[in-house]
């Protein structure tokens, strides 16, 4: 982890069209490049939001942010080549095959021949999809739908990745596969910027956490450290429970 | 530009790989136009070639004019003439009956002494005329009157069509009249052989003078006569290749909810391009459902003794014709289904669409047997452009510069509905959500 601050994040605002309600209230937060800073938060705390701002999904009602120095509302095509996305959502085409989808998501970010070829056998490789390449979406697990959902964003090398719970609904053994290789992503340099529910997980992967809740950032630092200021928590899930409170969200 | 290509072989693979999506874009428009094409064409052919309209004839007549409607009804092969059902001689009561219940279109009725009536009506009339050569003052003849007339009844089942009931009378008002002809013809001769036994009337009968024959200018053959083939098969084609708007919606959709559109969002590359390449494969497959439309007229239809479809020879025009209409069929269904949230909208919307442009585009009903109103409207319709532009090229031997205002309106249809389509995703785009 560098001291340079890859995202900036400046008194973000979301108000969606016709809520009355803001979905994150002002949100401020320096990201650096090369840690795996984890977005945490109940239901509707508003990480997904703030992960899709970033990613030039939707218009922040105010403040600022920037990526790699660039700004996000006059950068946003400079800033989509440098970041990486991989969506809560499997987003394949079902009735490609795994090989086509990927060559395809490639080639919109300006892969191609020989080059793409290889990236996608390395992805396939890591994950252990080689004898699923040429087998439709649509008749693949939700484990396999997941690991080449997440190679998808993962193509061109990006600066950053932005992953929306990336393991939500796959088995342990896919989970550790994905975890095991953000980590070495981040070990090359890469920033991954993730959003789980998994309080172990995060407590485990992330060198940074922020507790998000009803739009605000509401704690922020290393999970150790975190745990270890509430010496009453003896973990992360439970200092979460404590700042976010039992009751249910929406 | 690679990711132009890229984007057009992933829809490509898409379309390809949905086999039944397929059958249904270029099979059943080849059975639409053929089915429609047969159905239309033998329903007017039938009134040239086999005659197949029953009509009861009764004949109280039993005289010339009974024999000449019956034979003139027998010659046009248009009708079958019934004067008996089961054997037994049809009297007026039982065809009426038959019309009633509806096993009968059409029943006509010629009053017992018809004949005689015109007869005597004829012979009035010659004696007039000759006695006045004879006694030109004094004519005792000239205060004979004749005021006797006819009504042949004719029995017409409620759901007989108002144009066919119009050309039904107007033949029977033609074979009364010739019988008319003849009589006065006969008549003279009679009259004037009493006044001149040496004269010898002419051995042949009276034969009518005027006749009507087909001539289509605009064609390479002046008699050649355009079939319905040349009506429908463009209009049909074009009908079926406007409901491209169900799958170019459907593939629309399916991308917004399948989340595949979000991650090409977050990917350097513009919409316009990803929504190229979708035009550009649509537009292919628009191009190819009418190529195999049009074959199907050529050579399918001629299987069933039907005419084949004449396209002429400005293939290039044709090639140009084909490209707008696809545009304009494409435009109007990237408008739908940029618009529409859900299938059901787009399909219900998108179906009800194209049958009211169909129908305004007097591609069901001709333009010009429209009210003046609906003429106006109708040629507000893409698809009236795009027929009015293929019926010039098949039938009128049209060049680029004939066909242009179609082309033109087409595109402009096309650039009118794009622009709908990215406006609203402008004010409805994510980023603004």
């Amino acid at each position: 982890m560098s001291d340079k601050v890859i995202i900036e994040i400046r008194e973000l605002v979301k108000v969606y069209k016709g809520s009355e309600e803001p979905a994150i209230k002002g949100i401020s937060l320096d990201i650096f490049q090369g840690e795996i800073f984890g977005l945490l938060g109940p239901n509707g705390a508003g990480k997904t939001t703030t992960i899709s701002i970033l990613c030039g999904l939707f218009r922040a009602t105010k403040g600022s942010a920037r990526i790699d120095g660039m700004d996000i509302h006059s950068n946003l095509n400079e800033i989509k080549k440098i970041i990486g996305v991989v969506p809560q959502d499997v987003a394949l085409y079902p009735t490609l095959t795994a090989w086509e989808n990927l060559t395809f998501f490639g080639n919109m970010y300006g892969l191609k021949g020989a080059s793409l070829k290889q990236k996608i056998a390395e992805g396939m490789a890591v994950f252990g999809l080689e004898k699923h390449a040429d087998k439709k979406i649509a008749n693949c697990s939700g484990g396999i739908k997941r690991r080449i959902n997440l190679i998808a964003g993962l193509l061109h090398d990006p600066k950053v990745i932005f992953l929306d719970e990336p393991t939500v609904g796959i088995d342990v053994q896919s989970r550790v596969v994905i975890l095991e290789y953000l980590k070495e992503l981040n070990q090359k340099g890469t920033t991954v910027i993730y959003t789980s529910h998994y309080m172990e997980e995060a407590e485990r992967l992330c060198t940074r956490v922020a507790i998000i809740d009803r739009g605000r950032v509401i704690s922020m630092g290393n999970p150790h450290e975190l745990v270890a200021e509430h010496p009453e928590f003896k973990d992360l899930e439970n200092i979460f429970l404590h700042l976010t409170g039992k009751d249910l969200r929406d | 530009m690679f990711k132009f290509f890229s984007a057009c072989r992933k829809e490509s693979l898409i379309l390809i790989r949905d086999m039944a999506g397929l059958i249904i874009l270029f099979v059943m428009p080849m059975i639409m136009v053929v089915i429609l094409a047969l159905v239309q064409e033998q329903g007017w052919s039938s009134l040239t070639k086999d005659p197949s309209i029953p009509v009861l004839l009764v004949d109280e007549d039993h005289d010339t004019l009974g024999a000449k409607i019956q034979e003139g009804l027998r010659s046009s092969n248009i009708f079958k003439v019934y004067t008996s059902l089961d054997g037994i001689n049809l009297t007026r009561e039982v065809a009426k009956e038959e019309i009633a219940k509806g096993a009968y279109n059409i029943a006509v009725i010629i009053p017992k002494g018809s004949t005689k009536i015109i007869r005597h009506k004829v012979q009035v009339m010659v004696t007039q005329i000759v006695s006045g050569i004879m006694m030109p003052v004094d004519n005792p003849f000239l205060d004979i009157q004749s005021n006797d007339s006819i009504n042949i009844a004719v029995y017409f089942d409620p759901g007989i069509k108002g144009t066919f009931k119009y050309a039904f009378m107007a033949s029977m008002k033609e074979y009364s009249m010739f019988i008319e002809s003849s009589m006065i013809f006969d008549s003279f001769n009679s009259e004037l052989k009493k006044m001149f036994p040496q004269y010898q009337p002419p051995k042949s009968d009276y034969r009518e003078t005027v006749y009507f024959s087909e001539i289509f200018p605009a064609g390479k053959d002046e008699n050649a006569v355009p079939s319905t083939t040349q009506h429908n098969v463009p209009a049909w084609a074009l009908f079926a290749m406007f409901f491209i708007v169900i799958p170019m919606t459907g593939s629309m959709i399916k991308e917004r909810e399948e989340g595949s559109m979000v991650r090409i969002y977050t990917m350097p590359v513009s919409y316009l391009t990803i929504f190229m390449a979708k035009v550009s494969v649509y537009t292919m497959v628009c191009i190819i459902q009418f190529i195999l439309m049009v074959l199907a007229g050529r050579f399918v239809l001629p299987l069933a003794k039907i005419p084949p479809l004449t396209i002429g020879s400005n293939y290039f025009g044709i090639l140009l014709m084909m490209i707008a209409s696809s545009l304009a069929a494409l435009g109007f269904a990237i408008a739908v289904g940029t618009i529409a949230r859900t299938h059901q909208q787009a399909a219900a919307f998108g179906v009800v669409s194209v049958v009211v442009f169909t129908a305004l585009g007097g591609l069901w009903v001709p333009v010009y047997l429209m009210p003046e109103v609906m003429r106006t409207i109708a040629t507000w319709s893409p698809l009236n452009w795009a027929h009015v532009g293929f019926i010039d090229l098949f039938l009128r031997q049209a060049t680029l510069v004939d066909i242009l205002p179609p082309l033109a309106k087409l595109l402009a249809f096309f650039v009118v509905m794009i622009s709908i389509a990215l406006f609203y995703r402008r004010i409805n785009s994510p980023l603004n959500s």
